[in-house]
């Protein structure tokens, strides 16, 4: 932990001014005059940079790098703008902003579809649905609940500390092992399907004993260099190869949720909304 | 793990972190469920990361999942809110705190210069007494649009 600590002093760092920034934007528990925005937005975002930074360099082509940066910080800077928003119907709006980008991550991950996909139900239909809740409940000016946030103290720290223990996690070199062990079990189970011994072959590839075996995974749903991952082909496979009866219960899902939405929903005769 | 992965990964946990902060922390109604969404884009980006440094689709396959998880939350969360806005006419959770156990503390809400307290059970929704079926009630002028029931 202390290792760790005198490893990596810009995550620290950038979680700090991340977290201080996110408390100074709040709003308090009395209800009080809002602190000056600006500086919250920029010790905000001076703790995302630094945080980013402190995640490495990747390597990548400059284009990429320059589209990771702006999606990155676009997603994180709308997400603390939009809990921290003093009006629901601005919160909604940097909500929409923190999709988009978001898509934008999809689509550097290789998942156009998705990215797509999630324009097209969030920002189209999500988005829209809230904004429509939050005019019809709408409250004679400024409503007081809006300007009071409820332990935002005792949130913030329990919060970042779940996230300095995600970073911890993630840049330990634990997670190198379990890679490469995943790695040579994909291999040697794709080898091993071809010739019908999975378990000999895997049993021999395996560097020392005290790798964890991995299995290998769903046969449908595996990318090879025709079908490389976020293919839509390949993913298409995937979900009406392997996953045909989960998708069979989502729609069974969407059309018990859309009777409950309609059951749950005031009726308009009873009562003016 | 590539710097490339672990860095979308990070991100991923950033989103998650804040939804969290902005469901625990918010008492409007509608920006809890709004901060709820925002820790699902979190989940969605690290599925996605995971099934890529897989070489699989099934990351992309479970976030389509959680895309649908997510439409039916929305739709459902949002004609809840509705339905408390017509109980108490207003968006605040705090209304709300009386459903808790009995023997348990009152939360620690700072009501000071906030209009009165509603009382937030004048119509709390009852259960259709069994027997006859009850007639429908008469239709007003409001099916066509209008709102002449508004006081």
């Amino acid at each position: 932990m202390m290792g760790w600590i005198q490893q990596h002093p810009m995550t620290i760092v950038g979680l700090v001014m991340w977290a201080v920034g996110i408390l100074w934007l709040m709003p308090g528990k009395k209800a009080s005059k809002p602190r000056p925005h600006t500086i919250g937005v920029l010790i905000v975002a001076l703790g995302l940079v630094t945080f980013c930074l402190s995640c490495g360099n990747a390597q990548s082509e400059l284009a990429d790098e320059v589209m990771f940066w702006v999606f990155a910080i676009g997603a994180l800077m709308s997400g603390v703008l939009m809990i921290t928003a003093r009006n629901p119907v601005y919160a909604a709006l940097w909500f929409a902003l923190a999709t988009l980008s978001t898509c934008g991550l999809f689509l550097l991950q290789h998942a156009p579809f998705l990215a797509a996909a999630t324009i097209i139900i969030y920002a189209g239909a999500v988005i829209v649905t809230f904004l429509f809740v939050i005019m019809l409940a709408q409250q004679s000016g400024a409503a007081g609940y809006d300007q009071r946030s409820n332990q935002s103290l005792l949130a913030t720290i329990s919060a970042f500390v779940l996230l300095g223990a995600i970073s911890l996690t993630l840049q330990s070199e634990k997670i190198d092992i379990i890679r490469s062990s995943l790695d040579v079990a994909d291999s040697s189970g794709a080898s091993g399907a071809a010739m019908g011994n999975t378990g000999a072959a895997m049993s021999a590839d395996l560097p020392s004993a005290d790798v964890v075996p991995v299995l290998p995974g769903n046969i449908m749903s595996k990318a090879d260099a025709k079908h490389p991952v976020g293919n839509l082909k390949g993913l298409g496979k995937s979900l009406f190869g392997d996953y045909l009866f989960a998708v069979e219960l989502a729609g069974t899902l969407l059309l018990v949720a859309s009777i409950g939405a309609i059951a749950i929903a005031p009726r308009r005769e009873q009562g003016a909304i | 793990m590539t710097p490339e992965e672990q860095r979308f990964l990070l991100v991923g946990a950033g989103l998650f972190v804040l939804g969290a902060i902005g469901f625990m922390t918010r008492r409007n109604l509608i920006l809890m469920v709004l901060s709820a969404e925002l820790m699902l884009h979190g989940v969605s980006l690290t599925l996605v990361t995971f099934g890529r440094m897989h070489q699989t689709n099934e990351g992309q396959a479970f976030t389509i999942f959680t895309l649908t998880v997510a439409a039916c939350e929305a739709g459902l969360a949002l004609s809840l809110v509705l339905s408390l806005y017509r109980k108490s006419h207003s968006l605040d959770i705090q209304l709300w705190s009386e459903l808790r156990e009995s023997d348990m503390s009152a939360p620690d809400f700072d009501t000071s210069g906030e209009r009165g307290k509603l009382s937030s059970y004048e119509d709390i929704p009852t259960l259709t007494p069994a027997g006859i079926v009850p007639k429908d009630p008469p239709r007003t002028t409001a099916s066509t649009g209008q709102t002449a029931t508004r006081a």
